[in-house]
């Protein structure tokens, strides 16, 4: 067997289960997007743009996304690092696995499961209550985007932990004891050594949490009271209630672009920051 | 730094203490506690749906986590030595797919496959032999296991590719100097380097496919997994029996961690 | 009773009646060739309290039937005694507005065996060839003299029946008159005027265009199935106007009125009464202005997944001793006399199920048109992402 033939064969799963999943079902959104609605519901073939013409109709939807995506992200990686450098570099390495198991754990139970023990702990007999008891009275938590920001985190906050971890762990700690020896301060240590070696899984974290959170759907529905509109709310919205395929597509379409673009943009930022290309481009 | 840790997983598991806690409710109601009781868990494991869609959420998990790995590794290994157009075409694939949102996925794949299978039914038919009943696509297992498998393959491909990258490429050209063939040095050089990262992409591959929701909600057709069965049952106002099933399904993964733990721990103590 | 042979020979009957033992032939079709299925049906009926109760062995239909309807609509122990009476379980998959269902059923393989559409949306079903059509041959506890045409009509389209009454009722508001200061609540009106002001944060609307478009229809004084377009226009600056003062936008509303998180919210009927019953301070109102008035029906989708287990459902719920717990259960007023006539005097008179003449004469049923008028749909959806 040639060299040749051995690649073929080793990439010829993928490439076939990629195109009948991946690039089919793209293309039929893309044409998709250019119909119209019919009247029942699902789509008539046509050429058109009045679907990309009415995008401005939800533009509430991706302002919310892109705002909540984003302080998402941040606010799960301010929270996830001091962990994953705690379990990679501070912790005994007895129990380094039980920690970092216990933190892979709630993902194992289902992400509605848990969003539905914030919608009690948030609710009127939750924190608010709590709040009330020591004196802080009408605080409205549920069904508010802080309570959708507090689900997200909360929902992701694994995903963020784990990559950055990993690149910490990997992280020579001699390093470390030779920049102490050599009297760096702890904050130039971290400055200089720990946090650009991490860059990394900083990369790879944040990648994961703001693209799940693109698409996110679920969090805003169950905290958010139907208020909360994600983008990923309109397009279940279009396809299970009203039931414009048409309309559908082209946003879909359309988040496609902007997340394109913005990861996009993303990259050439990280890259410039200095992380080596092929340590970034896993993604 | 301690302190900070414990308060993070206070945030992490309080919830979860929530969900515990009202699964011993004595009443239906998920939000006030009237007194303790197991009846929930045994309504959960006499309910045959819950049961149902528990066997369906771990048959498409196992089912995808495994030919994702498989493939995804396959498509790895094979990666590794191509450059050119095929190597792009396979990178913006990858990109893709992995960048793509899983619901911008799931309802690409219902209306693309409903599609598909609108053209393909008639064919079939008029393919088939007389009077023998031709099979119909539709929307089910197969879906739902293909469009898990799709994305999860490209997760795989990209933690494999991340563990060859920092892998010594000197070992595997001894190897070969030595006259291994490229099976061998695969199998005694490059499979147990990057064995851990394999298995890493099928545990998280599993993980997600048990997880997933909204990839289900639109592919699954009648099917019903865990997170579609909780779902609609959060809808109809949750009884304990919802908290009692969160609980055992945490219950059992923290057990087969505890014992992969134990086991590891003891092929480390054998003496080499 | 027609269908079924009116004399059978001795030795016919011996025959089938082997067959059946051997297991050649199923229970129901020795009782329906025989006719002692029709026997004890017409004596059944005859001797009150003694109807058939589902016609089936355990087993027989199957080991599972799932159900697609609205929150909070049923009595839970009336699915276990289903399941004790023919050994199928009942799956319960819950929505919060027709669209949808229609939407679920359009995409193809809900897997559903029975729904509960509203009588507007059944000729839709119709005509999108989703709906399957009864034969009342399998449904014994059917009697359709027996239910107020009103609220049965919409079950039949051209002559065909396809659906039969469930429950009917009225789409108001609950309030919890504890936070209202004493002021009277009586109007649509009211309801959104209140939202804006002393309730803000405080109100829901049900995630379903049908109401939620239409209560702010009559805000206005417009019909509450309104397609014409100035008048949509006003609902939805209203509704948009209102929308930053919602607690949420949901059909699923008894948990937050229960835990005094939201104070005002659209209301059906039962769940009305439901509510009122458990905490007295919660009125049910229906708007002066007008509002719906509505009757939902039991269905079988095409190609429902398990067919006879659909129809013994159907069937068993339709027997007026289970109906009239789950009228006592979930407080929505039957059409079905037998069921009425088990159902206690007060309820029969309460003000909540069966409204004053002049409220219930200002209702409207929903019209088949805004199911699927395109503006509503996109109104409704505007609302939701503005």
């Amino acid at each position: 067997m040639t060299r040749r033939t051995r690649t073929w064969l080793l990439l010829m799963p993928a490439g076939t289960w990629f195109l009948v999943m991946l690039l089919l079902p793209l293309t039929v959104v893309l044409v998709f997007s250019f119909g119209e609605r019919a009247p029942a519901g699902g789509v008539v073939p046509a050429f058109t743009f009045e679907q990309y013409a009415n995008l401005p109709a939800r533009w509430t939807a991706f302002k919310n996304t892109l705002t909540l995506a984003p302080v998402g992200t941040l606010a799960a990686l301010l929270i996830a690092y001091p962990l994953a450098y705690f379990l990679a570099v501070k912790v005994d390495p007895k129990w380094k696995t039980i920690l970092l198991v216990l933190v892979i754990v709630p993902f194992w139970t289902s992400i509605l499961i848990r969003s539905y023990a914030w919608i009690f702990l948030l609710g009127g007999r939750g924190l608010p209550a709590l709040l009330d008891w020591i004196g802080i009275e009408g605080v409205r938590l549920i069904n508010t985007p802080f309570a959708v920001l507090v689900g997200i985190i909360y929902g992701y906050l694994p995903l963020m932990v784990f990559p950055i971890f990993v690149s910490l762990d990997r992280l020579d700690k001699r390093l470390l004891e030779a920049a102490s020896d050599l009297g760096a301060t702890r904050w130039n240590t971290f400055r200089q050594i720990t946090l650009p070696l991490s860059i990394p899984g900083i990369a790879t974290g944040c990648m994961l949490v703001f693209i799940l959170l693109m698409g996110e759907f679920l969090i805003p529905a169950l905290l958010g009271g139907g208020k909360v509109f994600f983008v990923g709310n309109a397009l279940v919205d279009l396809f299970l209630q009203s039931r414009n395929w048409a309309y559908g597509s082209a946003v879909a379409v359309t988040l496609v672009i902007v997340m394109l673009i913005t990861v996009t943009i993303y990259m050439r930022l990280i890259n410039r920051l200095g992380a080596s290309r092929e340590d970034v481009s896993i993604m | 730094m301690r302190m900070y840790a414990t308060c993070v997983y206070l945030f992490l598991y309080i919830p979860i203490g929530v969900i515990a806690l009202f699964s011993f409710n004595a009443g239906r109601h998920a939000s006030q506690l009237q007194g303790f009781s197991t009846k929930w868990y045994g309504k959960a494991l006499g309910n045959p749906f819950v049961m149902d869609a528990l066997q369906t959420s771990l048959l498409v998990a196992f089912t995808s986590a495994l030919l994702a790995s498989l493939f995804g590794t396959m498509a790895a290994l094979a990666l590794q030595g191509v450059r050119g157009p095929v190597r792009t075409v396979f990178d913006m694939l990858i990109y893709v797919a992995v960048m793509i949102p899983g619901i911008v996925i799931g309802i690409a794949t219902l209306i693309g496959l409903v599609t598909l299978f609108d053209q393909l039914n008639p064919m079939l038919a008029a393919l088939w032999p007389e009077g023998a009943q031709a099979p119909r696509l539709s929307m089910g297992l197969g879906s739902l296991i293909a469009a898990h498998t799709m994305f999860l393959m490209a997760l795989v491909i990209i933690i494999v590719r991340a563990r060859l990258a920092g892998m010594d490429r000197a070992l595997t050209e001894a190897s070969s100097d030595l006259y291994a063939t490229p099976f061998g040095t695969f199998r005694q050089v490059t499979l147990p380097m990057i064995f851990p990262a394999v298995l890493a992409g099928f545990l998280l591959s599993f993980t997600f496919s048990f997880d997933d929701f909204i990839i289900a909600f639109f592919v699954a057709g009648s099917e019903t997994t865990l997170p579609i069965y909780v779902f609609s049952s959060i809808r109809r106002g949750v009884t304990p029996e919802i908290n009692a099933i969160g609980t055992m399904v945490l219950g059992v993964s923290l057990i087969l961690l505890v014992a992969a733990q134990v086991l590891l721990r003891r092929g480390e103590r054998k003496p080499k | 009773m027609t269908k079924t042979p009116d004399n059978i020979s001795k030795k016919k009957f011996m025959e089938e009646f082997r067959r059946y033992q051997k297991g050649s032939v199923t229970r129901r079709h020795f009782l329906n060739v025989t006719g002692l299925g029709a026997a004890s049906a017409v004596l059944g009926s005859a001797v009150p309290g003694l109807r058939p109760s589902p016609a089936f062995a355990a087993g027989e239909i199957g080991d599972r039937v799932i159900l697609a309807t609205w929150p909070n609509y049923h009595d839970p122990a009336n699915f276990d005694a289903f399941t004790e009476a023919t050994g199928a379980h009942v799956q319960v998959n819950v929505f919060g507005s027709n669209e949808e269902m229609l939407a679920k059923l359009q995409a193809g393989g809900s897997g559903w065996d029975v729904y509960v559409p509203t009588n507007y949306t059944i000729t839709t079903y119709v005509s999108e060839d989703l709906i399957e059509p009864l034969d009342t041959a399998r449904l014994p506890n059917y009697d359709p003299s027996a239910f107020d045409p009103r609220y049965a009509e919409a079950g039949s389209v051209d002559g065909t029946l396809y659906a039969v009454p469930k429950n009917w009722g009225t789409t108001g508001y609950a309030v919890n008159t504890s936070h209202t200061d004493g002021k009277a609540m009586t109007s649509w009106k009211d309801f959104f005027d209140m939202t804006m002001d002393s309730f803000s944060g405080r109100t829901m609307v049900h995630d379903y265009q049908l109401t939620t478009i239409g209560n702010a229809l009559k805000y206005f004084g417009y019909s509450f199935n309104s397609v014409a377009e100035n008048e949509l226009a006003d609902a939805e600056k209203l509704l948009i106007d209102a929308k930053p003062h919602l607690f949420a936008i949901s059909s699923d509303y008894q948990p937050s009125m229960r835990n005094g998180d939201a104070w005002m919210t659209m209301c059906w009927t039962g769940d009305g009464k439901q509510l009122n019953t458990d905490m007295p301070e919660i009125a049910y109102v229906l708007g002066v202005e007008g509002g719906e008035l509505w009757s939902d029906y039991y269905a079988i989708p095409k190609g429902a997944p398990h067919m006879d287990a659909a129809y013994a459902l159907i069937n068993f719920l339709l027997d007026p001793e289970v109906n009239a717990k789950e009228v006592l259960a979930h407080g929505y007023p039957s059409a079905d006399a037998h069921t009425n006539k088990l159902l206690p005097e007060d309820l029969l008179n309460d003000p909540i199920l069966y409204p004053a003449a002049d409220l219930l004469n200002a209702l409207e049923f929903g019209a088949a048109v805004t199911l699927t008028d395109p503006n509503r749909a996109e109104l409704m959806a505007r609302f939701k992402s503005a």
